[in-house]
């Protein structure tokens, strides 16, 4: 009862305040003072859950105080919910995410955190919320330093992983936060249960630990992925402690490829620890470091070619020698050979580099290697002098075969020795080089205008590019059976065009389509209504149409695809038996269930469902795109759910209650879940 | 060990890309038909064009607009540029040569040393990105220049940037960097 306030009628003090109705009432005269009052009192409203909520709406501190005005500023209002609206979205699928993940609760909220900071910096915009939620999620097992992994992330959203990858290094770089790189001692003691190991689990999780320490000592972790290098201290901790865990095994619960874990293996071979017993490993530590790998190969192409240099060089010193020795055989094979031996010569030479090039470092014939070489280099003087000749005598010598084939002995000589060829095709090649951009000239600059600045382009060669009729012909014809059914689709579209233009209902055919009104469906039946809604609807990956379709024939059981190539029997087993159930529930509840509870329940249960049926029918399809980017994974969904079972399946049971209660409240039986059908298929 | 004489010797420019304008409408089809190195990709709307003397793939839209892939240097870009341009002109279209811009260069270069990554990225924090789980190279931006270099482990760096003059200056900035994280040879 307010005090101090007068009435204006009869100047009353005793006003009554109802706040049931909203007025203000003057006892003394009867009148109203004040009809809706504005209270100021929080009221509280029943949830379907049973709990009770305030009544309200939740103000941005964004918002820069834009009031939605009562019924007039529609527009204001929705943008401001629309930020809020996104953030809920992205809290929701975080927690979904991060449940199957298992993180805790610290963890979750701090991922909100980032998830909010790139909202505010507009990184949602354009990407996937998807990415940009596993992103976050990322960033947050990596500061935290939890055993996670992206291939994890990316299996659970069947994603690929350098997409998700690029994503998480944008948002590490526009947030400014730092991720700690990647220990690969982190992943040893998840893998190591997944391997199980039993008992001795503690103690071969301490071998692999001390593997890997060794490793990184002997650079083998720099530029690899850790998974790979657990991988093997994993397998090799394992056999030291007599447990027989194949390759095969290890692989599935790694995630690399096989290839990859023996390279690892055979590298660590390499490494003087190998050589070690098992208990002089566990207690003496080698002082030296290896070279990381890569660079041990690329050293020994690089010793490779220094010993060849070597060799050559020898051979020049040599030369002097045998000096004599060359002129006496040169003279006896000029008499000896016939002269016109063009074709052959081509051949044999080509023969001779190719006997040649596989004996580079025989050094038991030394000897008369040195000799051939020695010869080769004073030929290759003489070579470069008919060269010379030859240039004075044809002005366009370009190619090289024209030079090849003009002095004909010298080369077939060569051949007889059986030379070096490096050298010798060296020395030629250069020779024409200088000779072709001599030819060239200098490029002057451009004038502004844009002319065309015809020095050193040479127009014969350009009219060689261009074919003339019959080639064009020919050309136009290959091209045609090649592209064939491009211009088939080609010409298809083109008919449907002009058909449409015909009957008048050409539309204008825009890259951005928006999405289009459909009629409201009009069925007299569910069932009718369902299958009306399936034409026309673009069909989604969430839901099995199959078990949709049957709904009206009784509960017959409608086999999922088979996808039993990849998997266990037994995990396929479990988790179809519940992906079959989670469906027919969806379909139980898509049916029986009123608008209210249906996007309630759809939305819960399509994303649980989504991602074990996403696994599935995706596992097929996925496969292949899985092994397009460049490391090949070896990825098997329901290992990855091994842990996640016990959490599913109570979330599921209890979806399940609640759809059987409200089954038998609508009284709805027709529709009744077989359990037995499960295994039928 | 003198930083610059090192660094002059050792880089390697493997691409050049290169674009220009012919100010004038081609037509795709004649070009496929008539040239004798060309690729046309229909789909897409363009054409391919190879060149054998500076070994240049060039792709040429109906629009005028060529760009040229492939050249070792700015120079023989240029050079290559222009004899398409030529060939273009034989072909029977008015070609104008206009807006020639070198846009990306690549090189490659390599550190007579190996290189701790892990250590690296600690040490150059905002610029250098390592994740060892997509690519085994680090990626480190260099703003000022817009040049981006990958630095592998054993000591081989990959620069791209916008010029030869760029690359040549991210790979003497970088070198002090990579100096301090290199594994010292026992």
């Amino acid at each position: 009862m307010p005090g101090g306030r007068v009435c204006a009628v009869c100047g009353g003090s005793e006003i009554e305040v109802d706040a049931a109705r909203g007025d203000a009432v003057c006892t003394g005269c009867g009148s109203v003072l004040e009809d809706n009052i504005i209270v100021s009192e929080v009221q509280f409203v029943e949830n379907s859950g049973g709990g009770s909520s305030a009544v309200g709406q939740f103000v941005s501190l964004d918002g820069a105080g834009k009031t939605p005005s009562l019924g007039g500023g529609f527009h204001v209002s929705l943008g401001k919910e629309s930020r809020a609206q996104t953030l809920q979205n992205g809290k929701r699928q975080i927690h979904h995410l991060g449940n199957q993940l298992q993180l805790n609760q610290h963890c979750l909220d701090t991922a909100f955190n980032f998830f909010k900071m790139a909202v505010s910096k507009h990184l949602t915009r354009g990407r996937k919320m998807t990415h940009v939620i596993a992103a976050c999620l990322y960033l947050v097992c990596r500061t935290e330093g939890t055993p996670h992994m992206l291939l994890d992330l990316s299996d659970l959203l069947q994603v690929n992983v350098y997409v998700l990858g690029k994503t998480f290094l944008l948002l590490a770089r526009e947030l400014c936060i730092n991720a700690p790189a990647i220990d690969p001692c982190l992943y040893i003691p998840r893998f190591a249960h997944m391997l199980e190991f039993g008992d001795k689990n503690q103690k071969v999780s301490m071998t692999a630990l001390r593997l890997l320490q060794r490793m990184k000592r002997d650079w083998m972790h720099t530029g690899r992925r850790p998974s790979g290098l657990c991988g093997a201290a994993l397998l090799v901790a394992a056999r030291m402690h007599d447990f027989r865990r194949t390759v095969k095994e290890v692989i599935r619960v790694v995630k690399v490829c096989e290839s990859t874990l023996r390279k690892r293996l055979t590298e660590f071979e390499d490494t003087p620890t190998s050589q070690l017993t098992i208990d002089e490993f566990m207690k003496i530590d080698l002082e030296e470091e290896c070279d990381p790998p890569s660079f041990t190969a690329g050293q020994r192409k690089l010793k490779i070619q220094e010993l060849e240099k070597v060799l050559s060089k020898k051979l020049e010193d040599v030369e002097g020698e045998i000096s004599s020795y060359q002129d006496e055989i040169e003279n006896e094979l000029e008499n000896s050979r016939p002269k016109a031996k063009g074709v052959f010569a081509n051949l044999t030479k080509d023969e001779s580099i190719e006997d040649n090039s596989a004996s580079v470092c025989g050094e038991e014939e030394a000897q008369d290697e040195e000799l051939e070489a020695a010869a080769n280099h004073l030929n290759k003087d003489f070579y470069n002098e008919l060269l010379n000749k030859d240039r004075l005598k044809k002005n366009e010598g370009r190619d090289c075969k024209d030079g090849n084939d003009a002095p004909v002995w010298p080369p077939a000589l060569e051949s007889l020795l059986g030379p070096l060829p490096t050298a010798a095709s060296l020395g030629i090649t250069e020779s024409i080089k200088e000779c072709i951009s001599t030819k060239d000239g200098d490029h002057n600059e451009n004038a502004g205008d844009g002319e065309l600045d015809l020095s050193g382009i040479d127009d014969t060669e350009i009219d060689r590019y261009i074919l003339d009729e019959t080639e064009a012909q020919i050309k136009a014809e290959l091209w045609m059976k090649e592209n064939a059914d491009y211009l088939k689709e080609q010409k298809e579209k083109e008919a449907r065009i002009a058909k449409e233009k015909e009957l008048g209902i050409y539309k204008e055919h825009k890259p951005k389509k928006s999405a289009k009104k459909r009629e409201p469906i009009q069925a007299s039946t569910a069932g009718e209504a369902i299958e009306k809604m399936l034409e026309q609807k673009k069909i989604s990956s969430k839901i099995n149409y199959n078990v949709l379709k049957d709904l009206n024939s009784k509960g017959s059981s409608t086999p999922k695809k088979e996808d039993d190539s990849t998997d266990d029997s037994s995990n396929t087993k479990k988790l179809s038996r519940r992906k079959s159930t989670v469906s027919r529930n969806i379909a139980n509840a898509v049916n029986s269930m009123g608008k209210r509870l249906r996007p309630l329940i759809s939305a819960q249960l399509a994303k649980k469902a989504a991602t074990e049926e996403a696994v599935f029918p995706h596992s097929q399809t996925e496969g292949p795109e899985l092994e397009k980017p460049g490391n090949v994974l070896v990825e098997s969904g329901p290992v990855s759910y091994n842990h996640d079972d016990e959490v599913e399946e109570e979330e599921i049971e209890e979806e399940d209650e609640h759809c059987m209660s409200a089954l038998q409240l609508m009284g709805g039986n027709d529709y009744g879940c077989d359990m037995d059908d499960d295994d039928g298929y | 060990m003198d930083a610059e004489s090192d660094v002059a010797l050792d880089i390697l420019i493997t691409n050049v890309v290169c674009v220009f304008r012919t100010r004038c409408h081609l037509n795709l089809r004649k070009i496929a038909l008539e040239g004798a190195n060309v690729i046309y990709k229909r789909d897409v709307g363009k054409v391919l064009m190879k060149l054998r003397k500076p070994r240049i793939t060039a792709t040429i839209w109906s629009s005028g607009k060529v760009i040229c892939t492939g050249a070792t240097s700015e120079e023989e870009a240029k050079f290559g540029a222009r004899r398409l341009a030529r060939s273009l002109q034989k072909l029977g279209f008015q070609v104008i040569f206009t807006d020639f811009k070198v846009v990306n260069v690549l090189a490659v270069c390599n550190m007579p040393f190996e290189i701790r990554l892990p250590e690296f990225t600690k040490n150059n924090r905002p610029h250098a990105s390592y994740e060892p789980e997509l690519h085994p190279a680090v990626c480190y931006r260099i703003k000022p220049l817009r040049a981006t270099l990958q630095i592998f482990s054993t000591g081989s760096i990959t620069v791209t940037g916008p010029n030869v003059k760029a690359v040549a200056s991210a790979v003497e900035q970088i070198y002090p960097f990579v100096f301090e994280s290199r594994k010292e040879i026992l």
